[in-house]
């Protein structure tokens, strides 16, 4: 039965990127966890590290989410694991943004000048504590505009959670279009509801940058 | 026991053989200026000392640890022998008593109270006690030089290794540099430096060493050795530099 397309429509999708938010979230902190130590992996000193980390990101960057998706979630349960499609997603965008932002942090620390990290060494600083306080410090501002970048493209990514059954923003838009044959009002509201999600991050990341460079 | 020993150190860069069996011994309080052309191995040997070059022959101690020996805790050893680089080398992103009191702080556990007063005598002594809230980037190459030397100096180091320090700074800025290393030289501070200020090294050094072909080629007390030199390559040498 076809039906007009209510406020209560609009109300729905702006419920629905609650899960968009929250498989965002879920993707950037195990994204960030895993991004971080593949970060860490291609700048070690150790050569078998640095080729774990090089080989994770190539497999993961020449293959496509939607790929991981169904790996977790279908795949698991064809060999009798079942898992709920919050773990496959958690799995799945984990893996991949990890990549992403382990090339993109990678970047970030390689651009710090190794005479940086002698200046720590020679004045007694671990590993550990030149990192900390000497080298994140300056990669983390390097890296807020390209981070943000990603994260931007995280949000839009995560409609593809769709196929294993989260009904997420675009989602939504879809079930919203089936009962009510208004494809363009439906799409344009959805497609809204995405740059009101991403437009204030690319505007937040401005500011930051602006600030972290002032207080230097 | 001499301060520092090196005893016929090999250092290679893949097949580039920079360092041909250096051997040298430093006693505490001498001040040793290391001279020579560009290339000759002058830096290299002198990051030997604290460990940033690992060595293929030979042996490094300082105060009788082996510093290439893997067993050796280098964070501990550096704590102990202060480098300062051509370039600075400040961390850019922390104010000048930041720069000063981290590694202090971190390795030391010097609470933060004592870490300003810290930071503030060592800068005194390099006079820039009012730059102590600046950032790096706000101050001359002179004065970040001078941080540096005062960053090194907050760690109370017992020996001070200087690689060029005055090479990156306008004529009118080495002075300060070099009043600076003058007043830790009065100090008894021990030092290893190299420098192509040879007016310099006659006034301040002991001890004069030149390296060549990554050899110590000669070597002798500075007066004597800058004003007879025995080898014709220390007096070629000193020709072109000081003409
Ligand atoms: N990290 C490196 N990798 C490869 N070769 C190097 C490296 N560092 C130095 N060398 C080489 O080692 C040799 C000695 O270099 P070193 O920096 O010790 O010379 P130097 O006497 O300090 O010269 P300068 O007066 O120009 O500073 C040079 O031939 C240089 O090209
Ligand atoms: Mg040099």
């Amino acid at each position: 039965m076809i039906r007009d397309f209510t406020l209560n429509d609009v109300l729905y999708l702006v419920a629905a990127m609650r899960w968009t938010l929250a498989l965002t979230a879920i993707a950037f902190i195990g994204g960030g966890i895993v991004g971080l130590s593949v970060a860490l992996l291609r700048v070690s000193a150790m050569a078998p590290l640095r080729w774990i980390g090089t080989v994770y990101v190539h497999v993961v960057q020449g293959t496509p989410l939607l790929a991981w998706l169904f790996v977790f979630f279908f795949g698991l349960s064809i060999v009798g694991v079942e898992v709920s499609p919050w773990i496959a997603a958690a799995a799945a965008y984990s893996i991949y943004a990890g990549a992403f932002l382990g090339e993109i942090w990678r970047g970030c620390l390689q651009a710090i000048p190794k005479t940086q990290w002698e200046a720590g060494a020679s004045l007694g600083l671990g590993i550990g504590a030149q990192l900390r306080c000497i080298i994140i410090p300056q990669a983390v501002r390097l890296g807020i505009p390209p981070t943000v970048g990603f994260l931007v493209q995280l949000i839009k990514n995560t409609s593809l959670a769709a196929v294993i059954g989260f009904v997420e923003l675009t989602r939504e838009g879809q079930l919203t279009t089936a009962v009510t044959f208004r494809p363009f009002t439906v799409y344009l509201t959805v497609a809204a509801l995405y740059f009101a999600l991403c437009f204030p991050l690319t505007q937040v990341s401005r500011r930051l940058e602006r600030r972290l460079h002032v207080a230097r | 026991m001499s301060l520092v020993e090196l005893k016929d150190v090999v250092k290679r860069y893949g097949q580039n053989q920079v360092l041909n069996g250096v051997s040298l011994t430093v006693e505490k309080g001498e001040i040793i200026a290391i001279i020579g052309r560009s290339g000759s191995g002058k830096s290299t040997m002198l990051r030997c000392v604290n460990g940033l070059e690992p060595i293929q022959g030979g042996s490094v101690s300082f105060e009788g640890t082996k510093v290439n020996d893997p067993n050796t805790d280098l964070r501990k050893l550096r704590q102990h022998v202060g480098i300062v680089f051509q370039s600075f080398n400040l961390f850019p992103h922390l104010s000048v008593e930041k720069n000063i009191t981290l590694a202090p702080k971190v390795v030391k556990g010097v609470a933060p109270a004592e870490a300003r007063a810290l930071a503030e005598s060592v800068l005194r002594k390099v006079g820039l006690a009012e730059k102590i809230d600046a950032y790096p980037d706000q101050l001359s190459g002179g004065q970040q030089q001078r941080v540096a030397i005062a960053r090194s100096l907050a760690m109370q180091p017992t020996l001070m290794l200087f690689d060029e320090i005055t090479s990156a700074l306008d004529p009118e800025l080495v002075g300060e540099v070099l009043k600076t290393l003058e007043e830790m030289a009065r100090d008894g501070m021990t030092m290893m430096l190299v420098t192509h200020e040879i007016g310099f090294a006659r006034r301040v050094a002991n001890r004069v060493v030149f390296m060549h072909h990554g050899k110590i080629w000669e070597q002798g007390p500075a007066a004597e050795t800058l004003g007879k030199p025995a080898t014709p390559e220390l007096e070629t040498f000193l020709s072109a530099v000081l003409h």
